[in-house]
Parts: C-alpha cells; sequence; structure tokens
C-alpha cells in the first residue's frame, strides 16, 4: 500500500499540469507541485515530505525548462527515484538523462490513446522497490514458459519455442515474431556472453563460442503472449549490469552519426529500441533482469525512443 | 551462415560484384564477412538480404566492419531487405554506409 505523499510531480505550469492530469489521476499519496519561475523555492515545498518521499515525477517540460532540476531534487531527497514523462512526439534526448542519471522514462503515446494505468502501476513499482515481473502486463492465466540454459547450443532451441508460441497468420505477427527471435537472441547472447566477468571485470567467455554454464551460473529465459502482448525476460545470476553504464549505452547509440563496429551496448539498445517498454532490475553482485514486453499491433514508430526503467536494488528484491 | 552466389548475369554488364547473404548473421559469420572486401573488383558492389534471417548486434557489428572496408573502394547497395532488416539497419546506422535499392533497377542505374 501507498503511504501519504511518497510520489510528487512537478509541472512546468498550469498548461502542464492540465496536459498530465488524467494520466497520473489514478496515483495515490501524490504532491502535485507546478513550478512558477522559481525552482528552488518550488522545490523547498517538498523538504518537509522528503521523509516519505520515494517518487519524484518530472514533466518534460518542466525537466526541459529547468536543466537542474535533477541535481536539485536531490538534494533535498536523496535517493528518490527520479521519472521522466514524456509524449511521444516530444521525448527527451538521452544524453541529458545520462548526465543526470534518470533511470525512468515513461513515454506516454498518444497514438495508442495514452495508456491510463500505465502510470499508477510503473509508480507503485518504483515507490515498493518492485522489479517488473513477466506475467505483469499479460492476461490474467496467461501461461509463462520458462527455462534454466545449460549450453549455449540450446539458444536457437529457445528461439524456435518461442516463435512456436507466437502462431498466426498476417504480417504483423509475422513482424512480432521476428522482432521476438532478435530479442531472445540479444536477451541470451547478452547473458551467455556478456554478463560473466571475472574479478577485474573481464567478460570471460567470446561472444559466440560454444560454453556450457558454470556449476553455480544460473541463466533463465522467460517469455508469455496473451494473443496481444509478448514479455519476455532474461535472469542472471551474476548482477554485473551497471545501470549507469546502460544508459550510456543506450545515449551512445542514439546518436544519429554511430556507425563505430565496435560500439558497446549495442545489443541493449536493440533490446530497448524493439520493445514497447524496457527494464532492466540489477542487484550487484547477485542478479540481473532483463526484459520488456511489446505489443502486436504496437503503433509506436520504430525510430522513436521508448520507455524504461532502470533500477539497481542493494538488497534481494521483494519478488 | 552465410555465403555468397555469382553474380546474376543480367548485372555483370554494370561492372559490380554481387554478394547473396544467406541465413543467420552473427558472431559465426565473422570469418565470411571478413573476407568479402578482398573479393571486390568494382565500383559497385551490391548485397542481397533476401534469403537472410535473422542479424542479430554482432551481426551488424560486423557488416558495418565489412562495409566501412569496402566503402573505401567502392558503393554499397543492399536489395531484398525485408521491414525487420530496414528497421534494424535505420536504427543502428547501416544505412550510412550503404544505401537500400528498391529493386534490381535501381542498382544497374
Amino acid at each position: 500500500m501507498f503511504q501519504m505523499q511518497t510520489v510528487a510531480v512537478l509541472y512546468a505550469d498550469e498548461n502542464d499540469r492540465k496536459l498530465w492530469d488524467q494520466a497520473v489521476a489514478g496515483i495515490p499519496g501524490l504532491l502535485n507541485i507546478t513550478v512558477k519561475g522559481s525552482l528552488p523555492a518550488s522545490l523547498e515545498t517538498l523538504r518537509p515530505f522528503r521523509g516519505t518521499l520515494r517518487v519524484a515525477i518530472l514533466s518534460a517540460a518542466t525537466y526541459s525548462g529547468h536543466p537542474k532540476v535533477a541535481e536539485r531534487l536531490r538534494e533535498i531527497c536523496p535517493g528518490i527515484e527520479i521519472l521522466l514523462i514524456s509524449r511521444d512526439d516530444s521525448s527527451p534526448p538521452l544524453k541529458p538523462l545520462f548526465a543526470d542519471d534518470i533511470r525512468h522514462l515513461a513515454i506516454d503515446s498518444q497514438q495508442q490513446g495514452g495508456s491510463r494505468e500505465y502510470l499508477p502501476v510503473v509508480v507503485s513499482m518504483l515507490v515498493e522497490r518492485r522489479p517488473w515481473e513477466v506475467g505483469s502486463c499479460l492476461k490474467e492465466g496467461t501461461a509463462v514458459h520458462s527455462y534454466q540454459l545449460v549450453s549455449s547450443e540450446e539458444k536457437e532451441a529457445l528461439i524456435c519455442a518461442l516463435e512456436a508460441a507466437l502462431q498466426g497468420e498476417g504480417e504483423e505477427m509475422e513482424m512480432l515474431r521476428q522482432k521476438g527471435a532478435l530479442l531472445a537472441d540479444e536477451l541470451l547472447e547478452n547473458a551467455m556472453y556478456d554478463a560473466p566477468r571475472g574479478a577485474h571485470g573481464n567478460r570471460l567467455f567470446r561472444k559466440g563460442e560454444r560454453r556450457s554454464m558454470l556449476p553455480q551460473e544460473r541463466i533463465v529465459f522467460s517469455f508469455g503472449f496473451d494473443g496481444e502482448t509478448l514479455a519476455l525476460k532474461l535472469t542472471d545470476n551474476w548482477g554485473s549490469l551497471d545501470p549507469h553504464e546502460v544508459l550510456e549505452y543506450l545515449a551512445r547509440n542514439e546518436e544519429c552519426d554511430c556507425i563505430a563496429d565496435d560500439t558497446g551496448g549495442r545489443g541493449l539498445f536493440i533490446i530497448w529500441r524493439f520493445l514497447d517498454r524496457f527494464h532492466i532490475d540489477v542487484q550487484p553482485g547477485r542478479q540481473t533482469a532483463v526484459g520488456g514486453h511489446l505489443q502486436l499491433c504496437s503503433s509506436l514508430d520504430p525510430e522513436s525512443p521508448r520507455g524504461f526503467h532502470i533500477s539497481q536494488h542493494e538488497k534481494e528484491m521483494a519478488a | 551462415m552465410s555465403k555468397t552466389s555469382d553474380a546474376p548475369k543480367e548485372m555483370n554488364q554494370f561492372q559490380h560484384d554481387y554478394f547473396v547473404l544467406l541465413g543467420t548473421i552473427d558472431a559465426h559469420s565473422e570469418s565470411f564477412l571478413k573476407g568479402l572486401p578482398a573479393q571486390v573488383r568494382h565500383p559497385l558492389v551490391t548485397f542481397d538480404f533476401s534469403k537472410a534471417g535473422r542479424i542479430n548486434s554482432m551481426g551488424i557489428a560486423l557488416l558495418l566492419r565489412c562495409f566501412k572496408d569496402i566503402r573505401a573502394k567502392a558503393e554499397i547497395r543492399l536489395e531484398g531487405l525485408s521491414p525487420m532488416h530496414s528497421t534494424l539497419f535505420k536504427m543502428t546506422g547501416v544505412f550510412l554506409l550503404a544505401s537500400p535499392a528498391k529493386d534490381g533497377k535501381e542498382v544497374s542505374a
């Protein structure tokens, strides 16, 4: 359950507030603040609630109009999770988000009618420090298939199992199958070859090499499809992914002139861009979970940025 | 797996190299793609992707490396791209090195 005033929303002005009124309507414990002129003065109104505030939501207009807002917010409420909300036609470039270490971006798609449930659900997840679960965006009763990898040789069989679960005719279904196969490929490669690290952070395995999982290694691939939404998740027990590094990868690959063949994190960038929403949960040294979902009839422009949630939990996660 | 095929006869008159890529393009395509630039003899190179399947991030890295080497001596055209290939190439900068051809006529123009 939410506590009182656990979430603050900062709007740029009254028009901005009207723009987001409905999308945030279902969030309990909400403190609405409209920044009128002075940012420091507006942020001071948060100080009495610093003990309970867990999440600060910044509208894209607030963020672009006040470049120091993230830094100032953290001065008042250290450890607060910052969620940037944007319309799909005005989503911000990632470089400033990387610089400000803003790890949560929610893009409200007007083409999809704007999801009224999306923000309350995601804010609840952040307030309660809950990880994203593969079944959370699927219809109730949808089967979630999970496979624990023993060898890299199983990769193609797992991709075939995913494709087999996406039965159906038509261009949209064919596109979903191809996207699903690529996402599974990237998730599995990432877990098998990028996650395993030595004591000095060095990669233990070369991309594409045949390998068996180590005795204590646990890589689990899960997916579910409810006829409209495909959700995928890959969990490894290395916990070697650095959330700040993920943001850097996404920002670097987003640059239009990025044609370097050795750009790091291209796989994560592809995963982000092919999913409708992208989730990463890291417990350093213990576990990394990467996944998200995509719609069969997604009207999102493949070229436009997607929402992401990159969380780091020092202790074991709730679920 | 990837491999080349002989250029279709009608295209040889336009003095270009023609490569057909087959199957999945990933880390296992490295030696094949590394060897392609050395095979280029003409100022125009066409890559046919109509028989190519999934291309992952490692495959993209290898294609970018291959295309960069070829670009030093020839123009690159891409044929037979699926919507998935096009989306992927657009978002990863492949089209900055190689242009998509709508059909064979554009390649030979």
